[in-house]
């Protein structure tokens, strides 16, 4: 992740999707977020590590996430955990994320327009 | 913690991000970097590289700055409306300090010399030096503890002096020419306190009340220099 482009237009509104898809899986702090979408898309997906601390307090602050302070291993961390109005916002997000990415993938592969949404 | 933050906090007060939001984040960056900083010296890099790798891949202070200030919804009240936290703000807490301020004055007369034509006169005593007191420290007191406040949270939020310069100099005004009126009708009948705004007639009058209002001033920005100090110490830092 480190000294790689981003296109931040372009970008907008996946480090939500990734975020908002992983802690739907389980609560998470930031560190293991970072580590679980650079694992989690081979680091295509680049972002500064410390950025995704922004996101997460925006989502919280949305109501879509909850946070909550855990001491493990001796340290205190704040682990982040969706809520119900977080888990309609992934659905939104991936729905739509979804027919992009379709529409996207049916364009560069050259097929009809018509079947590239669904 | 750790030192590149400090330039970090400094870049995100200025730009008008509540502190609240810094800290957390600083703080959270803080653990991200120890996070990394451990990971990398794992890998087999030693202390002075696995920092330097962690802090890159952290991200520049230019991304994390960025970050946090496109959003919108951190930036504190002080950077989104400044004529509310140092006008509005300030003239209705003066406003509140005052009105408990000539409730006591009016209450204390009622209880302590009901049968005295106004409560400006007269030695009192024991219970009555309190009550008073208090009204007292609350009526005088209050425009100058606003100017100390508003002193603070420009300091905490690095802001420019000209909202908390014109937001003190209006409660000095205000506090200069106001006057506290007490009197009773007639023997009997309950006496009544009221607050009044006069500028004055005579050049004497307009004097004196300037001298009042540059007193009121000069105590009300009275710790700004120490608080100036403290920051350019802690900048310097």
């Amino acid at each position: 992740m480190v000294g790689r482009e981003t296109n931040p237009n372009f970008m907008n509104g996946v480090p939500e999707l990734l975020i908002l898809r992983l802690l739907a899986q389980q609560e998470m702090y930031g560190y293991e977020i970072v580590q679980a979408i650079r694992s989690g898309t081979d680091a295509v997906i680049a972002v500064g590590e410390g950025v995704v601390y922004p996101v997460l307090h925006g989502l919280e602050r949305d109501g879509a996430l909850t946070s909550r302070r855990k001491k493990v291993s001796g340290r205190s961390r704040v682990y982040y955990a969706v809520t119900r109005a977080g888990s309609r916002r992934l659905a939104d997000l991936s729905e739509t994320w979804t027919n992009l990415a379709g529409a996207i993938q049916k364009m560069l592969t050259g097929g009809q327009y018509g079947e590239a949404v669904r | 913690m750790a030192k590149p933050f400090g330039e970090l906090r400094e870049h995100l007060l200025r730009a008008g991000v509540a502190p609240r939001h810094v800290r957390r984040y600083l703080n959270e960056l803080s653990d991200h970097l120890a996070d990394l900083r451990a990971e990398e010296e794992r890998a087999g890099r030693g202390r002075a590289n696995a920092e330097s790798a962690a802090l890159t891949r952290l991200g520049t202070m230019d991304d994390l700055g960025k970050a946090m200030i496109d959003q919108r919804q951190f930036q504190s009240w002080s950077a989104r409306a400044p004529w509310a936290i140092f006008g509005l703000g300030p003239l209705c807490i003066l406003a509140g300090a005052w009105f408990v301020a000539l409730f006591i004055l009016w209450s204390g007369w009622q209880i302590f010399m009901p049968g005295a034509n106004t409560p400006f006169v007269g030695l009192i005593d024991g219970w009555a030096i309190l009550y008073f007191g208090l009204g007292r420290l609350l009526y005088f007191g209050g425009p100058i503890f606003i100017g100390w406040g508003m002193g603070v949270v420009a300091a905490r939020q690095r802001l420019n002096a000209l909202w908390p310069t014109v937001g003190v100099a209006l409660i000095a005004l205000i506090a200069g020419v106001a006057q506290v009126h007490a009197n009773r009708p007639s023997p009997g009948v309950v006496g009544h306190v009221s607050l009044g705004f006069a500028l004055g007639t005579s050049v004497q009058d307009i004097s004196t009340l300037l001298f009042h209002i540059l007193v009121i001033l000069a105590l009300a920005v009275l710790p700004w220099p120490w608080l100036l100090w403290r920051r350019a110490k802690s900048l310097a830092a």
